[in-house]
């Protein structure tokens, strides 16, 4: 399945690029996200807890930043096994453009799941992944224009 | 499933300390949605804190135009209540036709709106009837206590005591339930409410129950299935599964509505 958004970042290409390469703000970010270790530049292990509904499954797996080509585009991939629960993959393609002082990132992202997980929730995979990512999205704008949040909250 | 600790709450107060107490701990209704995810070992909460036991929770009262259903009240047992049939025979009505017999005997109404399935039943009349979600610490109006799939504006540790609504002067519910699982391809709940024409549409929506603004106002002009002939429902926001995909759920908005309206005594 396939999901793409648009968002403007109120920040430079530069400091977008910049946040898109620090685990700690991918840590922040990933919904769900209870641990992210760097391992190395382009490669993290990671704990995410997911909750759905009555479903709560907690997936082991790895995130990697492939096809680099700084400061204008990225993918992030991320693959976990959730134990009986089943397993979870995704990635999505960036691309930042500069739009005067600020930047536009768009993004392509799919998702699958496998096991009980997509038996018990098929109807609702596609709704749940466009969340999710929706949601990855708009904590990483909030990450970088934190004024915005705290006039907002 | 895992080991769980099992609890049978007395009273609200208890249930509230319980879940409270509890390292990560879910409130148990009629489990009808819960159990089966454990069994699936899709969920293991450590401890589950059965609601179900607590006589306050239970029952259909009504006190001049205004209904109260007590939380833990089943399906069935509002289905059966002879004057909730006279006076909102809508809710009535729709409980009879949630899930399959099993379901509507042990399911609660508390149970099923906490959960807030997007393809649940309740949530269309709760939105529709701009019902009151009372819960141990605060009462909710349902416009915001649904907030997305799957979410309400629930704490962890809330408990949903009763929900309560001014019965309408017309309502009705009307839905396509898949042939498999009974939950709603689409299903729509019409209401002739002191405010105007209210309808909520519940199984559509990829976020969750929603109202459809543009046929309310159709029936404010006129309540009576023709005049929505002129309302376009468009497939966007819509759920796509195996099942039907966004524009075949855009024609049963439309369909569900029409009936619903038709349905109305």
């Amino acid at each position: 399945m396939e999901l793409s958004g648009e968002y403007r970042i109120a920040a430079s290409k530069a400091e977008v690029w910049a946040a898109l390469n620090d685990a700690e703000v991918l840590e922040r970010c990933i919904p769900g996200c209870e641990e992210l270790d760097k391992s190395s530049d382009t490669e993290m292990s990671a704990k995410v807890a997911l909750k759905i509904g009555p479903v709560k499954a907690r997936f082991n797996g790895n995130v990697t930043l492939e096809n680099l080509d700084p400061p204008n585009a990225y993918s992030i991939v991320g693959e976990g096994q959730g134990g009986v629960a089943g397993f979870a993959k995704g990635g999505a393609d960036v691309q930042l453009a500069e739009d005067g002082d600020e930047t536009i990132l768009t993004y392509q992202a799919n998702a699958q799941v496998g096991g009980k997980i997509a038996q018990l929730g098929s109807r609702l995979i596609k709704s749940t992944s466009a969340k999710l990512a929706d949601k990855f999205f708009a904590n990483f704008r909030d990450a970088l224009e934190p004024q915005e949040e705290n006039t907002e909250g | 499933m895992y080991e769980t600790k099992y609890h049978k709450a007395s009273s609200v107060a208890d249930a509230v300390s319980l879940i409270g107490k509890s390292d990560d701990g879910k409130l148990l209704s009629g489990g009808q949605t819960l159990v089966p995810t454990m069994k699936a070992r899709l969920a293991a909460p450590s401890d589950l804190v059965d609601v179900s036991g607590i006589a306050d929770m239970h029952g259909v009262s009504i006190s001049g135009s205004t209904v109260t259903i007590g939380a833990a009240t089943t399906h069935a047992n509002v289905a059966g209540n002879a004057d909730l049939q006279a006076k909102c025979g809508g809710v009535a009505c729709l409980a009879a036709g949630i899930g399959d017999p099993a379901v509507r005997h042990k399911g609660t109404i508390g149970g099923s709106i906490a959960n807030n399935d997007p393809a649940a039943d309740y949530p269309a009349a709760m939105l529709a009837l701009d019902a009151t979600i009372k819960t141990n610490a605060r009462e909710i109006a349902a416009a915001d206590f649904f907030v997305g799939m799957f979410e309400t504006a629930l704490e962890e540790d809330e408990v949903i005591v009763s929900i309560s609504f001014d019965a309408p002067a017309k309502a009705a519910y009307a839905k396509f339930p898949n042939p498999a699982s009974r939950y709603a391809m689409v299903g729509v709940f019409a209401a002739q409410t002191v405010d105007g024409a209210r309808v909520a549409v519940t199984g559509a929506g990829d976020d969750g129950v929603y109202r459809q603004f543009d046929m309310e106002a159709a029936l404010d002009t006129d309540w009576s299935p023709n005049a929505l002939a002129g309302v376009q429902v468009g497939s966007e926001g819509l759920l796509s599964d195996m099942h039907g995909d966004a524009t075949y759920r855009a024609n049963l908005v439309k369909v569900m509505t029409r009936r619903a309206v038709a349905g109305c005594a």
